[in-house]
């Protein structure tokens, strides 16, 4: 009940039997610009492409290992409309298993009328002993990937423009397809819990829903914004000056949310929509990245690799690694084009 | 009605034997025979038994029991120690809602706490089972016993503080009177000490998450329960210390202002905030109870009320508004003024376009149209025009200084839609079902498109698009050139003007809606929907979006997501739009007042009232808001 401590504030139990699988959902290939099928529900191997997919190598103990690095996913023959991103996901260096789950998914649409870039990420953090946790946030990262593909992306390739106020806002989509997650998570998964912090982006906006503590950052050479709101009590106290910013951060109860997904049956999910600028990124990522590295030190990384994002999101999860990497560790950057 | 006889509980029997309770008729101490488990929890299970010292008589008792599974022994040492606290801290107690002790022993590696048994249900099922509100009365009755317990467990020597006071840990038995059960963590309050961070979630007050509880803890507690009980909202499943945003009154409007307000208070984030102790919170719900009575008014010390930010607002308690000058007309202002140059511009019913002096409200001009003018006009600051529609269906152009018309186009319907002057054009709509794109300096129409139904909402123009509604629903975005780039369809009509911010653009419907959606394809993006339509135009600042709507509010919701920030009632329609100037929101009403309104929080800064309903908007320049009323006159207040 790993999770159930995570919502008391307690520190994880003595790890269970350790993990033989990487749990990081499938990230289709930077070169998948079609629509691919909805991700599989066992993301364990993935032998079509064994060296671009994060898939966990085994030690000899049956601990999972860092993850091999993906190659860079960089797009050099265009400076088009294609979205560049890179993404990386690691167990840490205390954990037995990654409950981290991450996606990615992207088009790039060209031709008659106006070029169109959509990509779709995902990066959800589980709680939950056994394996409540990676199991719960695979599961959500599926079905929210699910609704989203079907109701905004085919939509989109249905050449929907305009609207009408019958159809669902692309909010309420977002919303709707997080909530679904949450009643099938609860179903299938009751002892376990995760946060999902999805993002759609169409041109230059960034549509993010969001559910617990892992995060969404836009940045840009000058500035680096948090941009969801963490539902953990420290945050809670923050807002309501009952708590400061350096007291939370030791906070023993650092890590309770008040709302996660497979928590109960109704659960409330922030939406919103952001503009990215030109060159700007996205950066979606666990709490075991921006509990281990200030906004600052995440902004200078970024900075140092502009636009190489696949190095920048492995130097990011190496420094929390050599911070102590005390949790899974999951970072997707996305740059959006000019 | 709710009957309280609903409350008694019976006791389990086939929970006997399993996973390491006890067997049915084991006997402990050869004293109490096991007869049925009343619940089981974390550390142990509560039995029913019988005490087998009466023989003759049935005496039941409960049993709790704690058990030691832990292996380490200095965890097993706590947890024994807090529940011989417990048992100690309940022997030296003698309430009528404090469940009395027997005994208290150990056995083999368990350790069992005897008390009187409670033929009841505690509070968290009553509430989970409930399909009706409880009625208020009964409640009340309840928070008057709870703080008379509270009362004496603070008044104790030394002081208890209950630390989790919860539905589940109050129990209500047959004939509705209640207990506080569950003295597990319960301690002696010593001043300035710091205990271990413990309580439930959702019930406990802000500074029991930094290991401080005091009698200010438990009145939180109290409060909390209460607004569970009364709202029926569980506050575990709300984010933590959001009751405020859950007013009771809502969920529950039986419930009078005064019992609100004493929960309210006790639920305040500051412990000095609360009450200073039960006693005083108990003698307020006994006068809702049983009527004020001898103790004078039962007036909520509004010390409660956090610390009221007036101030920053000088004129906000002088009352009186200082009103500059104002300028009477010869029929209603339906419109907005705008002000350019030293001159407040605006149309009036008389069908004049009026231009007025803004230092002493004395009269430059008056420009005669032949119907009356219902629009806003719009400045063209290069060629010294103000620009201006008119119900005689033509757009007229002015000079400035003079007064004089420098060009008349005419449409062939009425022109309700406010122009917008950009790119050294004019665009407006016209009744007659086209929106207009004119040459400024000449008046000559450049192209028109072709909407089929009455254009009425201002248009809004970006580099690239211009975004109007129509009385069809629809709202359109087209190209400079007059080319359709997307269309959105609303169910009913669109006068709202549009608001562009960082890609979305914003407008307000008569199908209730306020909308936000993407300005390059004509996606929504979110919606929120008010109680009536909508034909107040949005604004931007702070990113939130405010509007008014004819179901009387202002709103303000988050730009990027469309939750609600706050909302202000006015007392008749809003179909004014807001201006936002240093932090402020000026908005009027068809109540006849021109607001002024915090923008962050929405709490009211001054308000002015005309002689008659307001439909137009205010203008702000200069620290001064221009703003006509249907009573005829234009006025000049200091904002």
């Amino acid at each position: 009940m790993d999770w159930l401590r995570r919502f008391l504030g307690l520190q994880p139990a003595e790890s269970p039997v350790s993990e033989s699988e990487d749990k990081a959902a499938p990230s289709t290939s930077p070169t998948a610009a079609a629509p691919a099928a909805t991700p599989e529900t066992d993301s364990s191997t993935d032998d079509t492409q064994p060296n671009r997919n994060a898939t966990a190598q085994l030690n000899e103990d049956g601990r999972t290992r860092q993850l091999p690095p993906l190659e860079t996913v960089t797009d050099t023959s265009s400076t088009g409309t294609r979205l560049n991103y890179g993404l990386h996901s690691d167990v840490g260096q205390v954990r037995d298993n990654n409950q981290d789950a991450m996606l990615s998914f992207t088009a790039c649409m060209s031709g008659a009328g106006d070029d169109v870039s959509f990509g779709f990420f995902i990066v959800a953090d589980g709680m939950g002993g056994h394996e409540d946790g990676e199991k719960a946030s695979a599961l959500a990262t599926q079905i929210v990937a699910r609704h989203v593909t079907n109701d905004i992306f085919l939509s989109l390739l249905r050449g929907e423009t305009g609207g009408d106020s019958e159809r669902p806002t692309i909010i309420e989509v977002l919303r709707n397809a997080v909530q679904k997650a949450n009643e099938i998570v609860s179903t299938q998964v009751p002892d376990g819990g995760t946060t999902v912090t999805a993002s759609a982006i169409m041109g230059h906006s960034a549509y993010i829903a969001h559910v617990g503590d892992s995060r969404a950052y836009l940045i840009a050479r000058d500035s680096i914004e948090h941009v969801t709101r963490d539902h953990s009590l420290v945050q809670r106290l923050i807002e309501l000056d009952q708590l400061t910013p350096e007291d939370a951060a030791d906070h023993p109860q650092k890590n309770v949310l008040y709302r996660a997904i497979g928590q109960s049956d109704n659960i409330d999910v922030d939406a919103i929509i952001r503009q990215i600028p030109p060159e700007g990124y996205l950066m979606l990522c666990s709490d075991g990245l921006w509990n281990m590295l200030s906004n600052e030190e995440i902004h200078q990384t970024i900075l140092k690799q502009y636009d190489n994002p696949q190095s920048a999101a492995q130097k990011l999860v190496a420094l929390a690694n050599e911070r102590g990497g005390p949790d899974n560790i999951t970072v997707i950057l996305v740059q959006i084009p000019v | 009605m709710v009957d309280t006889k609903q409350f008694a509980s019976e006791p389990k029997k086939d929970l006997l034997g399993v996973d390491g309770t006890l067997q049915l008729h084991s006997v402990l101490m050869n004293r109490y025979r096991i007869t049925g488990v009343l619940g089981v929890g974390g550390m142990g299970s509560v039995y029913q038994a019988r005490d087998l010292q009466f023989p003759s008589a049935e005496r039941y008792v409960a049993v709790k029991e704690m058990l030691n599974l832990s292996q380490d022994p200095q965890l097993r040492t706590i947890s024994l120690r807090n529940f011989e606290r417990e048992a100690n801290i309940l022997a030296a107690l003698s309430h009528p809602a404090i469940p009395t002790i027997h005994e208290y022993f150990t056995h083999k590696d368990r350790a069992y706490l005897v008390m009187e048994q409670i033929n009841g249900k505690n509070l968290e099922e009553i509430l989970n089972t409930l399909t009706e509100s409880l009625p208020v009365d009964m409640v009340v009755q309840w928070a008057i016993d709870l703080c008379d317990v509270l009362n004496y467990l603070h008044d104790h020597d030394p002081p208890i503080i209950f630390r989790d006071m919860k539905p589940a840990n109050i129990m209500i038995d047959s004939y509705g009177r209640l207990r506080l059960i569950d003295f597990g963590i319960a301690r002696t309050f010593q001043v300035g000490e710091k205990g271990t961070m413990i309580g439930t979630e959702g019930y406990s007050a802000p500074e029991q998450y930094r290991g401080e509880a005091t009698p200010q803890s438990d009145i939180y507690g109290l409060g909390a329960t209460l607004h569970h009980s009364l709202t029926g909202r569980d506050p575990r499943l709300e984010a933590p210390f959001t009751f405020a945003d859950r007013p009771i009154r809502e969920a529950n409007p039986d419930v009078p202002g005064q019992l609100d307000a004493i929960i309210m208070r006790a639920l305040a984030f500051e412990p000095s905030q609360r009450f200073a102790n039960v006693l005083e919170m108990k003698k307020l719900f006994e006068a809702v109870r049983y009527g004020a009575s001898g103790g004078g008014s039962v007036a909520i010390d509004s010390g409660a009320a956090p610390a009221q930010e007036m101030d920053d607002w000088g004129s906000a308690e002088a009352g009186g508004i200082d009103v500059r000058w104002k300028f009477k007309v010869e029929e209603e202002i339906r419109a907005s003024p705008i002000v350019h140059d030293g001159i407040v511009f605006f149309g009036a019913y008389d069908h004049n376009l009026w231009a007025i002096d803004t230092e002493n409200g004395q009269m430059r001009w008056k420009y005669a149209t032949e119907a009356g003018i219902s629009t806003d006009p719009a400045i063209h600051k290069d060629g010294n025009m103000v620009v201006v529609g008119s119900d005689d269906y033509a757009v007229y152009a002015i000079d400035i200084r003079s007064g004089r018309e420098n060009w008349k186009l005419m449409t062939q319907g009425p022109v309700r839609s406010s122009p917008t002057v950009a790119h050294g054009h004019v665009f407006f709509g016209s009744d007659d079902g086209h929106l207009y794109a004119t040459r400024l300096t000449t008046g000559r129409s450049v192209w028109k498109y072709d909407a089929g139904v009455p254009i009425r909402s201002k248009p809004t123009v970006t580099d690239e698009l211009i975004i109007f509604g129509a009385e069809s629903g629809d709202v359109y975005a087209v190209d400079l050139s007059g080319q359709l780039k997307w269309r959105f369809k609303c169910k009913r009509n669109v006068i709202s003007s549009p608001f562009i911010y960082e890609g979305l653009v914003y407008f307000g419907s008569f199908d209730y809606h306020l909308y936000a959606i993407d300005i390059k394809n004509g996606w929504s993006v979110w919606r929120y929907r008010t109680a009536k339509p909508v034909l107040s135009s949005p604004i931007v600042a702070d990113e939130m979006v405010f509007f008014g709507s004819a179901d009387g509010n202002v709103y303000a919701l988050d730009a990027f997501g469309g939750r609600e920030r706050w909302k202000f009632a006015t007392e008749n329609q809003v179909i004014s739009s807001p201006v936002y100037a240093d932090g402020a929101i000026y908005i009027a009403s068809v109540d006849g007042k021109v607001y002024s309104l915090d923008a962050k929080k929405g709490k009211e800064r001054w308000s002015f009232e005309t002689n008659g309903p307001i439909s137009g908007s205010p203008y702000v320049h200069e620290g001064v808001l221009y703003i006509g009323s249907t009573d005829q006159n234009l006025y000049a207040l200091k904002a």
